[in-house]
């Protein structure tokens, strides 16, 4: 804490948001009033600057709507009406509830739901996880987003950092691929630009001639979810024309016979087919990338989101080791260097605390374990939600609201307003934001640690949701020495702190500084697999996964931990290019013609934020882009107001006719409320639950849908 | 939505708007600067940086600065980007302290 002018006080913070910047926040605090919050100019990510989505972050702690107090439901399920009542009768209604349902069913048929609504050590994912393990709930895997990647991942290099997006300043070929940096990750950009000024070709690979698209030296259109046949076509090009590195494929990586008959199969013929991408196109990029030394690929999680997402990162993560890039500086690929972090996820986790045998039930598939579609034994008779917001955010929407809407289930939400999922909550508990609690924040962007200090007090009976599981634990009679740790005492166990990246870094430094680099190497030296030390079984880049043989499993850290009862569906030891079902089918075959993806929005943050007047006015309503030729014998025009439908469900939107989708192609995007649309629902009331092969993660972008003027 | 450049830019070119900007979106010509629409990402970082409160988000134009949308979106295609600082033109901080800032 530093006094600014005589009546400003700064104090240090960073962004609570899932996103992968994880900016360096000022705090100003006049009179005990949060007046502003700015970015650290002296960070070297952050350099001064947020971004549209927390313009207005500051005056979000003051929103007339928060929520301030525990409530109690008080008309029927979903219609909003609430009365105010006190923490103790709260708590004491939760305990009487589950201990009648413990009684009768079990302690599974209580189940969680969270995700990163909060992305903090103490208050984040993990915050309910040793809670809920103490409890013996059911297990909740959460896998919005990252999962199949991150079991891609460790699949293939296993958890290392990989490369630091600061070292994309020093490459010379930059591949950003399936993902709209200037929306979603804008300070990473400047490190591309300072490349492209040097010399360096920018390349975009997305479906959607996106902001980011525009700026790039060439953008690739490609169909979604067909990047493992590009990523394979790629190898096929680069082994067939001997463009690859012998000495570092022999000496750093695993099954590279396997990988090369598996490339064969995929001639640029048969991926130009797949993905829509001209062969001369696939001939060019596969020549350029091998061919320019300092080569990086910074990954999307949009490569994920369909059926064949996880073996799509596996591929595309095989490719710089492949050329050997990752022996240069500014080579390699970024995925997310969360893995550099020193994490004790378990005391963040205690996942010793899970009774053996207990069951997993995976969020995405809520609406169907709320519904009775998913047989259980026991029901799930309790949710408790917080730092999530599934009517929204999870796909199958309708169905969700369906099961929650059951007058036998006993929901609990922790939340910052009465959002689409919260409405149907018996028990509202106010939660904290971000300049009101203390935390570190977990960044999967960059590799600083910050240390987001209180600058203001929590209105109302306002709680942080570490603060929320000591009083529950206690509630529930738990007397372990975990529920009598402070904040502080927290923080130091959960990380590693003699850990050798640590160095000189601790939460007396973190105090003063407010963030910290891990000591990891400079971004412009820095070249973490020069010479393999991969993180994987056989310390190499495995084309061919040693751990393919366990079969498919989610990275314990989307599980509580759990390591047990994972889904273990057969994997392919070498990445292959499995088709989307929605997307890859004939024309014909489906009653529903166009494939929709739903990227996030520019001003919201997910859903947060999209209650705020200004930032609605920043996003606008809800749309959809389209084609001309979809649009014009639909006679959709510019502004015309749409129903987005398919046998899921259905939205409404007002049309962009744009050639910034291919035919056959619509754009939408996610985190606009339900409630607050005109037709009182979203994008993801069409999406389907399907998960994607690899760590069980949505396949948000594998939707096909149908379009008509209302 | 986007930002813009308003006229209290004009004879000052500070370009301290620029070193703040992390899309590249700011073009120049010999008195000025522009902020291109389609690149602008709204993130206000150039606001506080101008000595001259010249950057004002599309909302907060008033009615009388409306014009000033149009003008740095035809203008941006026009001249060319500008990555780095430049010297402020001769007579800016003249022009500065006419302008009361
Ligand atoms: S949402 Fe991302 S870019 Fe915006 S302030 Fe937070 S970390 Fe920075
Ligand atoms: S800092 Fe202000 S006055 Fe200077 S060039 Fe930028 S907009 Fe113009
Ligand atoms: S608002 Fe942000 S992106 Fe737009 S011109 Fe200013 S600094 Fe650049």
């Amino acid at each position: 804490m530093s006094t600014h002018s005589s009546e400003t006080l700064v104090v240090r913070g960073a962004c609570p948001q899932d996103c992968p910047d994880t900016c360096a926040f000022l705090y100003h605090v006049e009179d005990g009033k949060l007046v502003e919050v700015t970015g650290d100019p002296d960070h070297p990510m952050t350099r001064g600057g947020l971004c549209v989505k927390l313009k207005n972050f500051a005056e979000h702690h003051y929103n007339p709507d928060r929520l301030l107090y525990p409530m109690k439901r008080v008309g029927p399920k979903g219609s909003g009406m609430f009365e105010r009542i006190s923490w103790d009768e709260a708590l004491a209604t939760i305990k009487s509830k589950w201990t009648d349902i413990i009684a009768q069913y079990g302690t599974q048929a209580i189940m969680p739901h969270a995700y990163l609504g909060h992305q903090g050590t103490l208050n984040g994912l993990t915050a309910g996880d040793a809670f809920f393990n103490r409890l013996g709930s059911t297990v909740a895997e959460k896998t919005y987003c990252e999962s199949g990647s991150s079991t891609a991942w460790i699949m293939t290099v296993g958890p290392t950092g990989g490369m630091d997006v600061e070292s994309l300043a020093v490459s010379k070929y930059i591949i950003v691929w399936g993902m709209n940096m200037l929306n979603t990750n804008l300070h990473g950009w400047p490190f591309v630009l300072k490349a492209k000024a040097a010399g360096a070709k920018i390349v975009v690979i997305d479906p959607v001639r996106t902001r980011t698209a525009k700026q790039a030296d060439w953008h690739i259109r490609i169909k979604p979810g067909t990047d493992a046949a590009l990523a394979l076509g790629m190898m096929n090009v680069i082994i067939s024309e001997d463009l690859y590195d012998h000495d570092y494929v022999e000496k750093y990586t695993l099954g590279f016979d396997q990988l090369k008959a598996r490339a064969a199969e995929f001639p640029p013929e048969r991926v130009s087919d797949i993905t829509g991408i001209p062969v001369v196109d696939i001939l060019t990029l596969a020549r350029e990338y091998a061919g320019t030394q300092r080569s990086a690929i910074r990954q999307g999680v949009a490569v994920e989101r369909s059926p064949g997402g996880g073996d799509a990162v596996r591929a595309i993560t095989c490719l710089p080791a492949l050329t050997g890039a990752w022996r240069y500086p500014g080579g390699g690929t970024i995925e997310m260097p969360i893995w550099e972090f020193p994490f004790k996820f378990d005391f963040m986790c205690r996942p010793d605390w899970i009774p053996p045998g207990t069951r997993v039930i995976n969020e995405l598939d809520l609406g169907a374990a709320l519904t009775g579609a998913m047989p259980l034994d026991p029901p799930i008779k309790s949710l408790f939600v917080y730092n999530s917001n599934p009517v929204s955010q999870a796909p199958g929407a309708g169905t969700i609201v369906e099961g929650l809407q059951r007058e036998d289930l006993f929901t609990v939400c922790s939340e910052l307003f009465i959002t689409d999922t919260a409405k149907y909550a018996d028990i509202l508990l106010p939660a904290t934001m971000q300049a009101e609690q203390l935390d570190i924040m977990v960044t999967w962007g960059h590799l600083y640690m910050h240390l987001n200090q209180p600058a203001i007090a929590p209105p109302g009976e306002c709680v942080p949701n570490v603060e929320l599981f000591r009083r529950l634990a206690k509630t529930m009679g738990f007397t372990d020495e975990h529920w009598d740790l402070d904040d502080w005492e927290m923080l130091r166990r959960c990380y590693d702190w003699d850990a050798p990246v640590m160095k000189g870094i601790t939460l007396e430094t973190l105090k003063e500084k407010g963030w910290m680099r891990l000591d990891v190497g400079l971004p412009d030296e820095r070249t973490p697999h020069a010479t393999g030390d991969f993180k994987t079984p056989s310390g190499k880049c495995e084309f061919a996964s040693s751990l393919a043989a366990g079969g498919n499993f989610v990275v314990p850290v989307w599980r509580s931990g759990y390591e047990a009862m994972q889904p273990g569906t057969p994997v392919d030891p070498v990445p292959n290019y499995i088709p989307s079902v929605e997307t890859m089918m004939p024309d014909g075959a489906s009653a529903f013609p166009i494939n929709l993806v739903s990227p996030k929005p520019h001003a919201f943050l997910n859903t947060q934020y999209a209650n705020e007047p200004t930032q609605q006015r920043r996003q606008g309503e809800q749309i959809i882009v389209i084609h001309p030729i979809d649009a014009g014998p639909r006679s959709i025009e510019q502004g015309s107001y749409v129903r987005v439908f398919n046998d899921r469900g259905a939205f409404e939107a007002r049309a962009e006719v744009s050639e910034d989708v291919s035919p056959g192609l619509m754009m939408t995007n996610v985190g606009h409320w339900p409630g607050l649309n005109r037709s009182g629902t979203a994008v993801n009331s069409t999406t389907s639950t399907r998960h994607c092969n690899l760590g069980q993660a949505g396949t948000y972008s594998d939707n096909r849908v149908d379009v008509q003027r209302v | 939505m986007t930002h813009v450049v308003t006229d209290n830019c004009r004879g000052c070119r500070y370009t301290d708007c620029v070193a703040s900007c992390p899309v590249a979106c700011f073009h120049v010509n010999e008195v000025r600067v522009y902020i291109d629409p389609a690149v602008c990402i709204d993130c206000s970082a150039c606001i506080p940086a101008c000595p001259v409160h010249a950057i004002v988000e599309e909302f907060d134009l008033a009615d009388d600065q409306q014009h000033w949308i149009r003008i740095n979106a035809e203008a941006a295609q026009r001249y060319p980007v500008i990555r780095a600082r430049l010297p402020p033109l001769d007579g800016a901080d003249a022009r500065r302290q006419q302008l009361g800032l």
